[in-house]
């Protein structure tokens, strides 16, 4: 079992389930802290994983520690490091690495790589190449990609079809958007009985779909490559603002203010919102919540199609004993495997991490079956990887409260995103003085 | 203050002069005793209040930087960076807003709710169970429900507006209404609780005073009011100590709802020290901003408690 | 009319009883809504009128999510742990503040007070380091320490002491009775109501805690109900499934629910006599 190919023997062996045969060590027992990010459901199916991988070997016993939503789990996993606890491996929020390597609390995974054999190319290989970005921190492993989203356009085709709208084309361009909306929003003089779009416009959603309408409209929103920089007083980012700012104020087909996603799949469900942005992560739950029928599109463009990448990836945590490092990376190999990995996949709504997963025969017949999945899969190639700076979430929130101020009709787009860029670029100083700006 | 006068502050401790005069045998049993009687507490208060407070104030005076290299002593650095973020300006603001905007209804309708189920009867009951239920609901789950009523056009609020012709503004979503709707749901959940204080409280008022002040009308209430207000002043100072600790101390729902937003627009004290913390990795500051608030905290208490030592002399 | 005998209790009544309709609301909803089918979202949804065809679907799902046997049983156990060693502590420090006179009572009176005013989110990590020392990581007395100490217990309970007349006691200690037979025989009885007002504070507050078990507890087999609702409550990518966030909320809270219809006089009672009059 001492191979060189440790990783990828473990992983086929356990993810077939055959038990492991190796010499009689001691069993190292480890943490292993999970979120629910979308249905509580999901906690169970993880729970049963853990216990299929549990019965499958007998080396490594992991607990599964259900841990609330993202950013408890973050609260934690990192106050746990913090009193002395840290937990081996956790399903973090993809875009936290950046910070959380910072912090020293999660730690390169190289050292397994090498141990494995494996270089870091070979290892990503096989994963969609937007994840490789988020997967990796100042050029090393620091997390394994589990499972991912990206925006996806719904719409009600009922709504299309009284609108004499083909609901075998969904709108391809902001224009067509635009105009699609127009005509789905239904008036009652002054008032608005339905709304022709709609989009969650709270915090972290709203960075997310921000950073799609500036990447589709030909911009990048951060730097892929380095913590210390963001585009928003970007042409591309203001014209985002603008389209936004319009479907609200000028083109009336959005509600003003801020409508959280809890309000967009609810208001989408009850035909109150022809159309929404909403994650590919919520496929199955609207799947399995939507009477009327619906369909799904791509993220339209303005200037090319693009959608950030978002989601979770395995992470494991500082301090631990060599012993529960080495069981934490096992349990990773295996969770991470084609086969487990494209069942959460069909269990979620999620789309899977690596591309493997789609060649096996469920995965294809799953996609046969459902074809809002075979769409989402289909604007994997235009995905681009998420937002993740130093500070992330401070310097997300520049833009959010600034595109939010112009969501109630505060401030003007022009200003918004002049201001969201100072805002961002006060935060990220202290990094740049220790990184770009450190000169010999 | 003393704690005779605290003493004195309970109309109902009897006459304040007979226990210095006639002394149990026992309070002369040792030194000794009253120490002994308080260790287990303090035990549990060292090892979960007082420690983590000096961790506060040690962290309060350190940066750890979040960028990159060693952690160092900044003074009072982290005191002026708080002060200085526009950020904890707007939290304080709406904390101020918030926390008056809450106590004071919150306060006037556990009385008006303690004055009509103060006797028991079968009405009553049912009464105090529907006004209490809120106490008992976990915020989080409480502020998941108000996400639901607070829905533009599908919520609760919205949809029995809409029968009585109204159009709900976008409670949680619109910088200018947000801050007022979370409030209703502190008032909405608090307002019980703090009725059974005033039950309680209604026990110094003679039960006549309070029937023919009602049985004579607008007069009455007039005179009611000069009546309660003071029986009720200890009640009412122990009861806005309690709420205010309780409005700066939670914050379930905002996290829940709007973590703050929009805009900042419901951001609070409490919230901003969580993201400072556990968000931005800004631990100096979060600490700066901990024990700012809780000096404040502890500055209105104490105020609260001469109050209440005040209004008990007014009765008795 | 405003002279009319009894229009002023009638107006009240009146007044109160729209007031408790509004309260009432969102209580209403949540049974109606746990009950009915797509649950998701949907025009009628909001609609305080049950449904023809109610569903036990949402109580299935709420249920099928955890071990909800298992988490009203360690809720149970942490609650009445807490309530039990809270009882000690502060019926001996509330005495000790009612009744005998030592340097430093003021400023340890104070001192006590101390604790109501931390915030909790500045505790996490001081707090977790001192429960890791103690050994007491991901169990069920890490949840419960922190609060075995309660200012707000001691507060109460010195108010409930110090509206117990002094005669008792006299009389008590002139027959002879040492200073701890007094106060479990003499004191303690009395101050029974003290202690059932501040066990419905104590009780409501740590059933429904989340964040403090959520930090401290990892076994699954440790779990509380809240971090059960939190699989319904915390969702990240826009679901909300309301029928079952209904159901979910009403099996948390309906043990608490049912206690407080069952005993509300009596609770109401205890306020009545437990002294937190001021």
């Amino acid at each position: 079992m001492k191979s060189t190919r440790r990783w990828t023997m473990a992983a086929i062996a356990l993810a077939t389930g055959a038990g492991f045969a190796g010499e009689p060590l001691a069993q190292t027992k480890i943490d292993f802290f999970f979120p629910v990010p979308v249905e509580g459901k999901l906690a169970r199916e993880m729970t049963r994983l853990v216990r299929v991988y549990n019965d499958s070997q007998k080396e490594v016993e992991v607990t599964a520690v259900y841990t609330g939503g993202y950013d408890d789990t973050k609260l934690k996993a990192q106050a746990a490091a913090k009193a002395g606890k840290p937990p081996a491996v956790v399903l973090m929020s993809a875009n936290f690495n950046v910070d959380l390597k910072l912090s020293g609390d999660i730690m390169s995974l190289e050292p397994f790589l090498k141990a494995g054999g494996a270089t870091r190319e070979k290892f990503l290989g096989d994963f969609w190449p937007a994840l490789h970005a988020n997967a990796t921190v100042d050029g090393e492993l620091y997390g394994v990609p589990f499972h991912n989203s990206t925006p996806l356009l719904y719409y009600n085709v009922d709504h299309f079809k009284q609108a004499g709208l083909d609901p075998a084309r969904p709108p391809q361009t902001w224009a067509e958007l635009a105009d699609a909306a127009k005509k789905l929003t239904k008036r009652d003089g002054d008032k608005i009985e339905r709304y022709g779009f709609q989009m969650p416009g709270g915090y972290d959603y709203l960075g997310w779909l921000m950073s799609a309408l500036s990447m589709s409209n030909g911009g990048r929103y951060f730097n892929q490559d380095f913590g210390g920089e963001v585009y928003y007083d970007s042409p591309s980012m203001l014209g985002a603002v603008r389209f936004v700012d319009d479907l609200i104020h000028k083109h009336k087909v959005m509600p003003p203010g801020v409508v959280e996603a809890g309000g967009v799949s609810t208001a989408f469900f009850a035909g109150n919102a022809s159309m929404v942005l909403l994650s590919t992560g919520s496929l199955s739950f609207i799947r399995e919540n939507m009477k009327a029928p619906y369909n799904v599109g791509f993220v339209p463009r303005n200037v090319r199609n693009a959608v950030p990448i978002g989601g979770a990836s395995l992470v494991m945590f500082k301090g631990q004993s060599e012993a529960s490092q080495q069981a934490g990376w096992k349990f990773i190999t295996w969770l991470s495997s084609t086969e487990t990995l494209g069942g959460w996949s069909r269990f979620t709504g999620y789309f899977a991490p690596r591309r493997s997963s789609y060649d096996t025969a469920e995965m294809k017949e799953f996609i046969a079956r459902n074809p809002d999945a075979k769409v989402a899969l289909d604007q994997l190639p235009f995905a681009q990887p998420w937002f993740s700076t130093y500070q992330t979430v401070a310097v997300r929130k520049a833009l959010e409260d600034e595109v939010q101020a112009v969501m109630n009709g505060k401030k003007k787009p022009d200003a918004a995103v002049k201001d969201a860029q100072k805002k961002a670029d006060e935060l990220l100083r202290p990094f740049n003085d220790q990184t770009s700006l450190k000169l010999p | 203050m003393t704690m005779a006068s605290l003493q004195h502050a309970d109309p109902a401790a009897g006459a304040p002069t007979r226990g210095a005069t006639v002394r149990p045998a026992f309070v002369r049993r040792g030194w000794w005793l009253p120490y002994a009687l308080l260790a287990p507490s303090i035990v549990f208060l060292v090892l979960f209040t007082y420690l983590p407070i000096v961790r506060v104030a040690v962290d309060a005076l350190r940066e750890v930087p979040h960028a990159g290299g060693p952690s160092r002593f900044v003074g009072l650095a982290n005191f002026s960076a708080v002060l200085g973020d526009p950020a904890f300006i707007k939290a304080a603001t709406n904390n101020l807003i918030y926390a008056v905007g809450t106590v004071v209804p919150t306060i006037l309708l556990a009385l008006l709710f303690a004055l009509a189920v103060r006797r028991s009867n079968a009405f009553t009951a049912v009464l105090r169970v529907v006004l209490f239920f809120p106490s008992l609901v976990p915020l989080v789950a409480a502020a998941s429900l108000f996400f639901f009523i607070f829905l533009p056009h599908l919520g609760l609020l919205d949809h029995y507006l809409r029968m009585v012709g109204l159009r709900g503004p976008n409670w949680l979503g619109d910088s200018d209404v947000a801050l007022w709707s979370i409030m209703g749901i502190t008032v909405w959940k608090n307002a019980g609780y703090y009725m059974l204080f005033y039950i309680a409280g209604l026990q110094n008022v003679p039960r006549d005073t309070i029937e023919a002040a009602m049985i004579d009308g607008a007069n009455g209430l007039q005179r009611l009011w000069y009546v309660l207000l003071p029986a009720l002043a200890p009640t009412t100072a122990f009861v806005v100590v309690i709420a205010l600790v309780n409005v700066l101390t939670s914050v379930d729902h905002v996290v829940v709802l709007t973590r703050g937003g929009p805009t900042n627009a419901t951001n609070l004290v409490l919230y901003y020290i969580f993201q400072e913390a556990h968000e931005n990795f800004n631990y100096g500051k979060a600490a700066a901003a901990t024990l700012m608030s809780v000096a404040v905290l502890l500055a209105i208490s104490l105020g609260s408690v001469r109050a209440m030592e005040r209004g008990g002399r007014g009765v008795a | 009319m405003w002279r009319d005998r009894g229009l002023a209790p009638m107006l009240l009544a009146t007044l109160v009883a729209a007031v408790a309709f509004v309260w009432a609301a969102p209580f209403v909803w949540t049974v109606v809504a746990a009950f009915r089918p797509d649950g998701a979202g949907s025009v009628g949804m909001a609609s305080l009128v049950p449904d023809l065809n109610p569903t036990l679907s949402n109580f299935r799902n709420a249920l099928d999510s955890g071990s909800f046997g298992l988490y009203y049983f360690n809720t149970a156990l942490v609650v009445s742990g807490v309530l039990a060693v809270q009882c000690v502590t502060i019926s001996l420090a509330g005495y000790a503040f009612a009744r005998l006179t030592f340097p430093g009572r003021d400023v340890l009176f104070y001192a006590f007070l101390l604790q109501l005013m931390l915030v909790p989110p500045a505790l996490i990590v001081p707090n977790l380091r001192t429960i890791v020392d103690l050994g007491l990581y991901d169990s069920l007395a890490g949840a419960m320490a922190p609060y075995f100490a309660s200012a707000f217990g001691t507060f109460l309970m010195r108010q409930t002491f110090l509206a117990i007349p002094r005669d008792f006691e006299e009389a008590a200690s002139m027959d002879g009775a040492p200073w701890w037979a007094i106060v479990w025989y003499v004191l303690l009885p009395m101050a029974r109501p003290g202690l059932v007002a501040f066990a419905i504070v104590s009780v409501t507050a740590h059933w429904n805690e989340f964040l403090w078990p959520l930090m401290v507890i990892n076994d699954p087999s440790n779990h509380t109900l809240t971090i059960g609702l939190a699989a319904f409550t915390r969702g990240a990518e826009g679901g909300k499934e309301w029928g079952v966030l209904a159901a979910g909320t009403l099996l948390v809270v309906a043990p608490l629910a049912l206690a407080f219809v069952a005993f509300q006089r009596r609770f109401v009672d205890s306020f009545v006599f437990s002294g937190i009059k001021g």
